[in-house]
């Protein structure tokens, strides 16, 4: 027979674990998606775009993807709506497999993580995980507005 | 969304893309699995239903690493029970974000396992117990720990230094 002190170890490591992610899991959550802005003190450059694209001229959404990640595939279609809904913004992804000195110099710590740039490569904001629609939204109108 | 939009096919030309949920209703059963497995090391006196279970979804971890996440049996389940009683799924997945995801998977319990065999104490528990954390997120989140470690490999140069080495 189990003796009641390992039964009950066994009852309070599986409560903490399930108790444990479930927080990691709403602090990652909440995490998603939000869009930072930056102090401005970060440039993109035309070497750093594939070939055949360039900044445009109102604003760049440039997404950091790998082959492996799934939450990337839904954000290409946002972002690509976004850029077709608003003048002057197009919308680059770069596969940071074949990149990782991109990933390195511009601390990319998970995929997808979106830059918005402006106009003159200045990186104003960045967005981790799957972006939020409407804050991406109101933020690119923003920086519009701005400029 | 209307519902006319056809399902954005994510998966590459000639691969068929699978239901995101898919995954995350195996990563259901695992979760639950290796919390069992967790209770049998700490509640019995004989550690070896808690192997023998762990071996079990070790082996499942590597069935789905090898053959494609298409063809792991808890897909086949989702298939057959689940899927019928759901709406049609809005979009499909690449395969091979959750296929890597079953790789890391198989790392994490293979160590464990042999850990454990090897008679190192609370082996199994451990690396259940970050097996069942990346399973729970996996699952109640929709968390891909696959992609961050894939990112991580990127970075540390390990992954797709050159072009076509991580076409495999």
């Amino acid at each position: 027979m189990p003796s009641y002190r390992c039964v009950m170890t066994a009852v309070i490591v599986i409560v903490a674990l399930l108790v444990v992610a479930t927080a990691l899991g709403l602090v990652w959550k909440w995490t998603q998606g939000r869009v930072r802005r930056t102090d401005g003190s970060t440039l993109i450059r035309a070497a750093d775009l594939p070939s055949g694209t360039r900044l445009a001229r109102g604003a760049t959404l440039v997404q950091f993807s790998t082959e492996v990640c799934a939450p990337c595939v839904p954000t290409r279609a946002i972002l690509g709506q976004l850029a077709s809904e608003h003048a002057g913004v197009t919308h680059v992804d770069l596969d940071i497999t074949h990149r990782p000195d991109l990933a390195s110099r511009f601390n990319i710590l998970q995929t997808p993580t979106t830059l918005i740039v402006d106009r003159k490569g200045v990186v104003r904001a960045r967005i981790g995980g799957a972006p939020r629609r409407d804050s991406l939204s109101t933020e690119l109108t923003r920086i519009l507005e701005a400029a | 969304m209307s519902t006319t939009t056809k399902p954005t096919l994510a998966a590459k030309a000639g691969q068929k893309g699978i239901d995101p949920r898919s995954p995350r209703f195996g990563a259901g059963i695992t979760g639950v699995l290796l919390l069992v497995v967790i209770g049998l090391n700490l509640g019995l006196a004989s550690p070896v239903p808690s192997i023998v279970l762990f071996a079990l979804i070790t082996a499942l971890f590597a069935w789905g690493a090898f053959a494609g996440v298409q063809r792991h049996p808890y897909g086949a389940l989702y298939r057959a029970l689940v899927r019928p009683r759901l709406a049609p799924p809005t979009e499909l997945e690449d395969p091979v974000p959750p296929t890597f995801a079953q790789g890391v998977g198989f790392v994490i319990t293979l160590v464990g396992l042999v850990l454990g065999l090897a008679g190192v104490p609370l082996a199994i528990v451990v690396a259940a117990s970050f097996a069942f954390v990346a399973a729970f997120l996996n699952s109640v989140f929709a968390y891909c720990l696959g992609c961050q470690i894939y990112l991580l490999l990127v970075r540390a140069g390990v992954l797709g230094r050159s072009r076509g080495a991580a076409a495999a």
